[in-house]
């Protein structure tokens, strides 16, 4: 029982609240959104040494018992990611702060910036099926609102078919929601489990498993249900993108990996080892086929977030705590990574003007900095050690070659080489070549784009260098949700 | 402590430094500054010879990620001491020389920063024990090879040398790391020394030729062996510095470190002798072959090294016949093969690495290196011409320079083990000394082009675009030195045979014992043997069809470009292309429906096979209420709006049924005993009904569907398999509740919360949390609303930011 | 009854599937409405129907219908009414702009 769990989610729900009346206030707005993510950096990171220490905290909302109230859980997987949505926002908003237009400040962007925080803390941190619903579509409409925000012609049109998609994945939530509730009678995910446990996950079960796994396949991205992605995320300004590339996506995955380790874990050659690891390997396959085709920034890198999701999914359908806290450890590295590579974009584009790597070239004699930086990213991208990239992938791979299953560690390997042919097409366009922008945008002075971005950049580094703190934390957090008897014991206090 | 691990880590802290320095140093300067780090790494590592000679070895341990048995551990044994001093000596001597080749206004920092990661890189490589941590450095090699051949960055020919050898090699790293994978799951561990300790264990296991074809892949692709030699002379684009060191002296020799390292584990076998034998040969003769035709210098010098690399190469698997045998008289026949491997290593670094600076020279004090421009430079570059003579005459295997000695041995080795009858070699083996035979008159042939055409025949003045001249003697020196090793090496070859050579033996063949000397006295004459009467053959042969080489050169002809592996792979990235591009506009179609079309069939299918296969669908009607004629009223009621509205040809109408359908669901609420639902039903249908109106009032009357019948039929198939999926999911999870719900609480809200109506505790009490987000969302779409309405970019204006 | 429902709801899911696949902006929100009728009818199923009297603890009967799911359902009919809302401005939004309603026109390939 502790106060700090709703922290997260209390912190940037009135910081929002907050930023509302001084919409007109830009200054303030700055003042109050940046001391604000800090704060809740810094509760994350308190809340995650709380948890190491303490184990899994809980919280009973409104004092009512579990499973009868609602419940949020901070467990060492959830906190991982609460840290990591904080970091992403402290960044994606100080690079708002260099590129955004005063008139979409005026128009709410922190606090729907917040708001959508709000809604991705909140998710990652509940333990109750239907409370996650609710958080999820926090997360969703502010979502929505955030990618149509600014209301060009483009994001109008992409936003629609956002939204639609969206809206029937959310449809088919509740329904899942209410069959599993037919089937147990209970919505606290922790009781959920116990009696699942009992019935072992029998018939219909199954059933209400692959619903869900759709549900968050279509937040998550994966094959072969991605297909609202690459363009939407091309329409909102970098920061954006940037967030919702990095953050988003993750949180349909962390979804599908809680709940698949959690509640639906008893017919793991089926659900895992079967459908999940196929839908891996295409995922992964067929986004970096995407990737490989655009020659465009932010394009390739939209398409690269897809085959991305396939890695992670990949490590819960190996199924062994190796390949889950490589999983978990993927999703570190490719929420930072990826932010990164569209902050990137973002300030590419800001000098240039474009996102045509056609229109781009000499950039690495004009500005030096962003070009070893996205270097450096891109190279973790493509899992090139002592990057970050590196050591997420490779005990991923390790553990199906353990498990024998060569063909999808193979899959894994060429989508590795794949991923590194588009991101040296990105740097062999952008930053060699004949210099095709103009002398003033030579002079652009890129200092201030690039300061957000450096800690992800030193994040990716550092995580590689020192993978042993964070691997060995990832290992804990997997050994924790590998055995659902610690989130159960903890929840329910048996 | 000054550790090995240390050593390798001094060029990354110094490419760190550099970049924060450059600008305070002169830059005249700075390529000394650089030149200190590989100097004092190379009397570092020399210090160590008198100890290695002793068949000392060195391990030092830094933990790094314990938890999954990556730790970064240096062995210094004599195999890699070998390389260590390759790779610092010529290191520090392409330093001198990149100081006075490269012009002083490039971004000449960067290069050095390159050139010092890949040092380091390239050191990691052959001290790291653990497989994992050599991967990594491994890696890095690829990287900076491919920032240094790019260093012109502006050429397009660069650029897309650059890239071929990136993928190339990283590719095959990338096989490499699933070949190292494998090892770790067959032997549970990352250090080479004890997976060699294991090797009994893994011989059988069904991993074993997997992993050894695949670390080969690595092997192959990084020493340029046949068919993925391609990406070497491309790499020719970068500075001559580079091409001098990284594809010539060092990088290019990783491949064949790691099969000298990896002899012990995998060597022995049929598959391992006859693969690298086999691919070295094959590499060596089609390389020697190819290197005649070019006309570029640095190309010939490429596809030279190609071919020297593959000799190497195919020593070091004929070298593994020996451990098919054992320890005995007999098999050090075999091991010298693997000597002879080495020594030809290190004459080739040395002759190689003066050829390219040479070249290099030429290239910077005329303008060209090709050859049908140049010619007669003798009398104007005396000393340059020096140097090539030895180079290219040790290259020839000519007497009085070292490579007359390795490529004798090399003959030998190759008699040797076509006298073998294991292996199948009994068969084919007398076919081994006819192509070395052939390949070493190719080589022989292209070392006379290097010499006579570049500085002998007609002095070509107005094809060069500098008037031809001796460099700065700074710019000499290091091929000066090269070259006199060159020689030296041949009257003294058994001090470097008993130092450096003899102790890397027992590095692979630590299976022979310890106190077991492998080494080989080398001799200048050893009387008129086979390999003496073969070595004239070559001689005479080869003067004969350089003479006549105009005549024979039409055999080039005979191999069109078409079908070159270049443009296999040229091919293959315009496949990749082309491809992803079809395949990715096939189905991202831009259409929602096509999206959503996708999705629902994943849904049918997915969660339909899922029913199937569990057998999941059950039926029964038992505990159902029985149903009144007023309920059943209601339902052919929404049935019918529901159904109607796919058919009413107005919008109004359209939205009317929506109504009608809305408001019998509150209807029905409040059959189902829940009154408060009702009410909110009432009020959001009536709000949603007029909003619906509202849009009316903007947007355009509907214009009828037109779908050509097929997406007619796609959609009702559609539709109906969707609404029955959901039908047979909910049946089959509705029979009866197998748990007490967790709903049974909240019957106590009246104790528990004050609440007489449960609905409202709950909402207001239980899951008052779900209630504040809930309303949450609603502000937030209000907001959203008005934002959307009220920010709007300009008509025709991508991004707001842009006006 | 049940079952009765839970193929009403079924054929709405039907009607509401095949109205999201047509090319008009207000069709598919329209479908995506009717998709929020058909689960909130069986989030209601799934819970039991008229197995006892209104969840008012006043009217002291001996079973109540399970409260919980209409709990459930009540936030979710405000979560889609504001859904719903905004979609509808993005979809005037987007006539606004483009001057269509036709989905076919808006796949926007051409401006890339």
């Amino acid at each position: 029982m502790n106060n700090l769990v709703i922290l997260p989610v209390l912190i940037p729900f009135f910081t929002g609240a907050l930023l509302i009346l001084f919409s007109k206030k830009q200054r303030i707005q700055k003042i109050i959104s940046s001391i604000s993510s800090f704060v809740i950096l810094a509760v994350a990171i308190y809340l995650a040494v709380y948890v190491y220490q303490n184990g899994i905290t809980v919280l009973e909302v409104g004092d009512w018992p579990a499973p009868f109230g609602i419940v949020l859980v901070a467990d060492m997987f959830a906190n991982i990611m609460v840290i990591l949505s904080a970091i992403v926002g402290v960044v994606c908003l100080f690079f708002t702060f260099q590129t955004i237009s005063p008139k979409r400040e005026k128009y709410y962007f922190y606090p729907f910036y917040f708001f959508l925080l709000t809604g991705v803390n909140g998710a990652f941190l509940t333990g109750d099926l239907f409370n996650l619903f609710v958080f999820f579509e926090v997360m969703l409409i502010a979502s929505y609102v955030l990618i149509v925000h600014g209301g060009t012609k483009y994001q109008l049109r992409e936003s629609f078919k956002y939204v639609i998609i969206n809206v029937f994945s959310s449809m088919l939530f509740l329904v899942a929601v209410a069959y599993i509730y037919s089937i147990t009678g209970t919505l606290n995910m922790a009781h959920l489990s116990e009696r699942v446990a009992e019935l072992e996950q029998a018939g219909a079960l199954n059933v209400v498993a692959v619903l869900f796994f759709i549900v968050f396949a279509i937040k998550g991205a994966l094959f072969p249900l991605y297909f609202w992605l690459p363009r939407s995320y091309y329409g909102p300004p970098a920061a954006i993108a940037a967030l919702f590339g990095g953050l988003l996506t993750k949180v349909g995955v962390y979804a599908i990996i809680r709940t698949f380790t959690l509640i639906f874990y008893h017919d793991a050659g089926f659900t895992h080892k079967g459908i999940i690891t196929a839908i891996a390997g295409f995922t992964m396959l067929l986004g970096v086929l995407g990737a490989v085709s655009q020659f465009n920034f932010k394009r390739i890198l939209s398409y690269h977030i897809i085959s991305q999701v396939g890695y992670m999914v990949m490590g819960l359908g190996v199924y062994t705590t190796l390949a889950v806290a490589g999983a978990i450890y993927y999703i570190v590295h490719h929420i930072i990574v990826k932010s990164a590579l569209f902050l990137f974009a973002g300030a590419t584009e800001k000098i240039t003007g474009t996102n045509d790597l056609k229109q781009m070239g000499g950039l690495l004699k004009t500005h030096p900095y962003l070009a070893w930086m996205f270097f450096i990213t891109a190279l973790s991208l493509a899992g090139i050690p002592p990057l970050s990239g590196f050591f997420s992938k490779f005990p991923i791979i390790l553990s199906s070659f353990q498990e024998e299953q060569y063909v999808i560690g193979g899959v894994a390997l060429l989508v590795g080489l794949l991923t590194l042919l588009s991101m040296m097409k990105i740097f062999s366009y952008v930053f060699w070549g004949k210099q095709k922008h103009t002398e003033e945008q030579a002079k652009y002075p890129a200092g201030k784009l690039l300061l957000p971005i450096v800690p992800l950049v030193a994040l990716t580094i550092i995580l590689g260098l020192a993978a042993e703190p964070i691997f060995s934390y990832s290992l804990m957090a997997a050994e924790q949700i590998m055995d659902p008897t610690h989130y159960i014991d903890s929840v329910l206090k048996e | 402590m000054f550790t090995v691990n240390l050593a390798i880590m001094i060029p990354f802290i110094a490419a760190l430094i550099i970049p924060l320095v450059h600008k305070k140093v002169s830059r005249s300067y700075i390529g000394w500054v650089v030149f200190i780090v590989p100097a004092a790494l190379f009397v570092y590592l020399a210090s160590f010879i008198p100890s290695m000679a002793e068949g000392n070895t060195i391990v030092h341990t830094w933990n790094w990620i314990p938890s999954i048995g990556i730790n970064f551990t240096s062995y210094l044994d004599g195999l890699s001491m070998i390389f260590g001093l390759l790779i610092t000596g010529v290191g520090a001597l392409v330093v001198i020389y990149s100081i006075y080749y490269l012009d002083h206004d490039e971004m000449l920092y960067h290069f050095y920063v390159y050139l010092l990661i890949f040092m380091g890189g390239m050191l990691g490589v052959v001290f790291s024990d653990n497989i994992m941590v050599l991967y990594l450095f491994w890696e890095m090699t690829s990287i900076s090879s491919f920032l240094l051949i790019a260093f012109w960055y502006h050429r397009k020919q660069s650029r897309y040398g650059a890239q071929k050898s990136f993928l190339i090699t990283v590719g095959g790293g990338f096989a490499m790391l699933a070949g190292f994978i494998m090892l770790y799951v067959m032997t549970g561990t990352f250090s080479i020394r004890e997976i060699i300790a294991s090797v009994d264990d893994i011989s059988a296991h069904a991993l074993f030729i997997p992993a050894m074809a695949l670390v080969l892949l690595g092997a192959f692709t990084k020493s340029a062996q046949f068919p993925f030699h391609i990406w070497l002379p491309d790499a020719m684009e970068a500075p001559t510095p580079v091409s001098a060191y990284l594809h010539s002296a060092t990088m290019v020799k990783a491949g064949i470190y790691l099969v000298a390292r990896f002899t012990p584990v995998f060597g022995g076998g049929e598959i391992w002798f006859w693969i690298i034998t086999g691919v070295g040969f094959i590499t060596m003769i089609w390389a020697s072959f190819n290197a005649i035709r070019q006309t570029d210098l640095k190309a010939l010098l490429a596809y030279s090294t190609v071919s020297q690399l593959g000799l190497i190469m195919s020593l070091f698997g004929m070298g593994s016949a020996a451990l098919y045998f054992g320890y005995s008289a007999e098999s050090v026949v075999y091991t010298q093969a693997t000597f002879a491997a080495l020594f030809h290593l290190v004459n080739h670094s040395t002759f190689k690495g003066a050829l390219f600076m040479v070249i290099g020279i030429v290239d910077h004090e005329v303008g060209t290196r090709d050859i049908r421009r140049l010619g007669g430079l003798i009398s104007f570059m005396p000393i340059s011409f020096t140097i090539t003579l030895i180079g290219s005459f040790s290259m020839a295997g000519v007497p009085l320079f070292n490579g007359f000695l390795s490529k004798e041995m090399f003959l030998t080795a190759v008699l040797n083990i076509s006298k073998l009858n294991i292996f199948s070699l009994e068969n084919i083996g007398a076919m081994l000394p006819v192509i070395a035979w052939v390949a070493s008159v190719f080589t022989f042939v292209y070392s006379m082009i290097i010499v006579f055409k570049t500085f002998f025949g007609k002095y070509k003045e107005e094809k060069l675009e500098h008037q031809a001249d001796e460099p700065k003697m700074g710019m000499l020196i290091p091929p000066i030195i090269l070259a006199v090793l060159v020689v030296v090496i041949f009257f003294f070859p058994n001090i470097l045979g008993n130092y450096v050579l003899s102790p890397a033996m027992s590095s692979i063949y630590p299976g022979f014992g310890p106190n077991v000397d492998l080494g080989v006295e080398i001799e200048q004459w050893h009387g008129f043997n086979t390999e003496l009467w073969m070595t004239i053959g070559i001689i005479i042969t080869g003067i004969v069809l350089y003479l006549l080489l105009k005549y024979w050169k039409g055999i080039f002809r005979l191999f069109p470009r078409r079908f070159s592996f270049n443009r296999l792979y040229d091919n293959a990235l315009l496949f990749i292309e082309n491809r992803t591009t079809n395949i990715t506009n096939m189905y991202m179609t831009g259409y929602l429906r096509d999206y959503l079309t996708y999705i629902f069939l994943f849904f049918i299918g997915a969660a339909g096979i899922t029913l199937i296969y569990t057998g999941a669908f059950t039926f029964d009607v038992s505990n159902d209420v029985p149903v009144s004629m007023f309920e059943l009223i209601m339902v052919v009621i929404m049935l019918g709006a529901g159904i109607s509205i796919l058919f009413v040809k107005s919008r109004l109408a359209a939205v009317l049924l929506y109504g009608v359908l809305g408001f019998a669901i509150a209807v029905f609420f409040v059959i189902f005993r829940a009154p408060d639902l009702a009410l909110t039903q009432l009020v959001v249908e009536t709000i949603t009904t007029v909003l619906f109106l509202a849009c009316f009032y903007f947007l355009p009357e509907w214009k009828k569907e037109e779908h050509d019948g097929r997406t007619k039929m796609t959609n009702i198939i559609i539709s109906v398999g969707t609404g029955l999926v959901f039908i047979l999911i909910a049946l089959g999870v509705q029979h009866g509740q197998l748990f007490e719900s967790i709903s049974r609480y909240f019957e106590d809200a009246y104790e528990l919360a004050g609440g007489m109506n449960i609905v409202n505790a709950i909402l207001g009490d239980f899951r008052a949390f779900d209630t504040m987000l809930e309303v949450f969302v609603l502000v937030i779409a209000g907001m959203g609303v008005f934002s959307l309405i009220k920010l709007k970019s300009r008509k025709g204006g991508r991004k707001i930011e842009d006006q | 009854m049940e079952t009765i429902i839970i193929i009403l709801a079924g054929v709405l899911v039907s009607v509401a599937t095949y109205l999201v696949l047509s090319k008009n902006l207000i069709r598919v929100i329209l479908g995506t409405s009717i998709f929020s009728h058909a689960a909130h009818l069986l989030i209601m199923t799934m819970g039991g129907l008229k197995e006892g009297s209104s969840p008012l603890l006043g009217e002291e009967a001996a079973t109540y219908t399970d409260a919980l799911p209409q709990a459930l359902i009540l936030t979710a009919i405000v979560i889609s009414f504001g859904v719903t809302s905004f979609f509808l401005v993005i979809a005037y939004r987007a006539y606004q702009e483009t001057n269509t309603d036709n989905l076919d026109i808006l796949r926007g390939i051409k401006d890339e």
